[in-house]
């Protein structure tokens, strides 16, 4: 895996993925090779090489990301159900700022809409940059071949 | 280990996804496309044979955690465990990923309004099994108790 080569697709020609209309998933490994995986809310672009997610409840993954930075996140496109896995590096947690703010509006109109107001709660938001790119390919891609 | 609440959710058309690790420690992330418990510690899982990093993680006998999540209650488990036998998926494999496809799409178009044939978009080409010696579970639904462990206890 590299990091300089351009992404092959553009984290803005799947921008639709980034709009939390259908939840994501994150895999994390611990240090001995361990993987926990969970849902996430909403993955959020920040540029074309870095996504942020809202961390609310998964210390584990915290704790797995603070021993093992690769994390792999599949999202999916509201408008085909086309899913997208990327392979990403932890760079940084923010507490504060404009991106924790966008992340903390977008948790409170989740929870809102959910009926989890007092139970999500944005914590930090945290920073990765995206390494690698692929669509996932489900049956009606081989039936488009 | 898998109590009767935990097999009902498991086995049911809930959001299955799969997390699996490399010899490098890479972690990766999928889909199940249909659960079975087979006994109080082990399950067979449906994987797409289009997961390819799934399916080297598994065949080298690699570490799996599995969480299983209600459509509309968000009540969520997590399985973790070992895969320890890849094999072809039988007939009865397929009947089960025929249901688990046909339920967990009606759920999502029933839950979000999306039409179903626009759901079943994301339906995978074709599946094997995995059998997973469960060592873990947990819960994950949202809320206080999120990651608690809930057996061995």
């Amino acid at each position: 895996m590299t990091t300089d080569d351009p992404l092959p697709i553009a984290l803005s020609e799947i921008s639709a993925c980034f709009e939390g209309l259908i939840p994501a998933e994150i895999a994390t490994a611990s240090a001995d090779g361990v993987p926990n995986v969970t849902h996430l809310s909403r993955v959020h672009m920040v540029d074309d090489e870095r996504v942020a997610l809202s961390n609310q409840f998964f210390s584990k993954t915290m704790r797995n990301l603070a021993e093992n930075p690769h994390a792999c996140v599949v999202v999916v496109d509201p408008l085909n159900y086309d899913s997208y896995r990327m392979m990403l590096v932890y760079e940084r947690t923010e507490r504060r700022g404009p991106i924790f703010e966008r992340l903390r509006r977008d948790v409170d109109a989740i929870a809102a809409l959910t009926g989890m107001a007092g139970v999500f709660k944005l914590r930090s938001a945290d920073i990765y940059r995206v390494v690698e790119v692929e669509q996932v390919l489900a049956a009606v891609h081989v039936a488009e071949q | 280990m898998i109590t009767a609440e935990t097999a009902e959710l498991v086995e049911s058309p809930c959001s299955l996804i799969v997390g699996t690790v490399d010899a490098t420690g890479l972690p990766d992330a999928s889909r199940a496309w249909g659960v079975e418990v087979i006994d109080d510690g082990h399950v067979r899982l449906l994987l797409s044979t289009q997961a390819e990093v799934t399916r080297r993680n598994v065949e080298r006998g690699g570490r799996v955690a599995v969480t299983a999540t209600h459509f509309f209650t968000f009540e969520s488990v997590q399985l973790k465990g070992v895969a320890i036998r890849i094999e072809e998926a039988t007939p009865a494999d397929r009947i089960r990923f025929d249901h688990y496809c046909s339920g967990a799409a009606a759920a999502i178009a029933e839950s979000d309004g999306t039409p179903l044939e626009r759901v079943m978009r994301f339906v995978t080409a074709g599946i094997y099994a995995c059998t997973m010696t469960v060592e873990a579970v947990f819960d994950q639904t949202p809320g206080r108790s999120a990651g608690a462990q809930l057996a061995p206890s």
